[in-house]
């Protein structure tokens, strides 16, 4: 794609922004301004991997796959959103131990969990949005998958 | 290339004086890729995790802006697909993108120019693009009958006008 391509969206952007009948929402500004304390300073940050054929299609209700892998771990993340709820599950591998914490975070809050012996985390009723997950474990950096957006 | 200093001194003061200077141009970058308010916060608020996870990666901070808009054009595109039911292969996430140079045309006044050219179109264009800016969420039945243009032509009369206007503005440099 060429830089001309993305011209007309930017015009029209400036147009509106001059315009003045559209501002950003306090609330998207707010959210903004929050993200600061999201980061996580020397975290790895794991990429989505392939997955297998078929996982990733999805409909209301049913759950879909994302596969993370950085730093010799692979994540797999499975997410669901149900009235209005997103319920996230997955798997760390190979399984990081009972020192590990498991950290399922959206923008406004963050549930830790400790993995099962297989490396198994669950955490239910998440608004829908942004999502990630981070595998905490002792003496060594933080792996965050990039942040995923989920939304029926 | 990039110069190989890592993103200075920033802060949490830091960072809110790029959400002052930028935010707004995220925004109307969202909505001018088609999107409605509430997927358009999305795509904003994905922009700015996307520089949470990639902070440790910038190289160069005078570019910040430009990485930004171009971030969030790169989620509204993707959040806009979803809406049509189109999905990317297993949500294919875009590798942290190269600043588009025409990001820098975002600012209010340049969009004031903007609307000072606006004025020498004919028409449709004139009100079509007036119409646009001014009503953000307008749909294609209503544009379609205000200006009295059948709805199929309004996609392909839009790109035609944004075109001429930035002849106009060509002409101008």
């Amino acid at each position: 794609m060429t830089d001309d391509d993305h011209l007309p969206t930017y015009l029209l952007a400036a147009l509106r922004m001059a315009a003045g009948a559209d501002p950003v929402p306090g609330r998207v500004s707010a959210a903004a301004r929050a993200a600061f304390a999201l980061r996580l300073p020397g975290a790895v940050v794991a990429s989505p991997a392939e997955v297998g054929p078929g996982v990733g299609a999805r409909s209301e209700g049913r759950p879909v796959m994302h596969r993370f892998a950085a730093d010799g771990l692979i994540l797999d993340v499975e997410v669901t959103v149900a009235d209005d709820r997103l319920d996230v599950a997955g798997q760390v591998s190979p399984a990081p131990g009972p020192d590990a914490r498991i950290e399922v975070r959206t923008p406004g809050a963050g549930s830790s969990r400790v993995p099962s012996e297989t490396g198994h985390f669950a955490v239910a009723g998440l608004p829908p949005g942004w999502v990630s997950v981070v595998c905490h474990r002792p003496d060594r950096a933080p792996v965050a998958t990039r942040w995923l957006h989920v939304r029926d | 290339m990039h110069s190989e200093k890592t993103f200075p001194g920033l802060d949490q003061a830091a960072w809110e004086e790029l959400v002052t200077r930028f935010d707004g141009r995220m925004w109307a970058v969202a909505r001018a890729c088609g999107l409605g308010p509430a997927d358009a916060a999305d795509a904003v608020q994905g922009a700015w995790l996307r520089m949470v996870e990639s902070l440790d990666g910038i190289r160069d901070p005078e570019r910040i802006g430009a990485w930004l808009i171009t971030t969030t054009r790169h989620e509204a595109v993707r959040l806009a697909r979803r809406s049509r039911g189109e999905r990317p292969a297993a949500d294919a996430l875009p590798d942290v993108p190269v600043p588009d140079p025409a990001a820098s045309v975002v600012d209010a006044e340049f969009g004031r120019r903007l609307w000072l050219r606006l004025d020498g179109l004919a028409e449709p264009c004139r009100s079509l693009l007036r119409l646009y800016a001014l009503n953000p969420d307008a749909k294609y039945a209503q544009i379609s009958m205000r200006l009295g243009l059948p709805m199929g032509s309004i996609g392909p009369t839009r790109s035609r006008c944004v075109s001429r206007l930035r002849a106009l503005i060509e002409e101008e440099r």
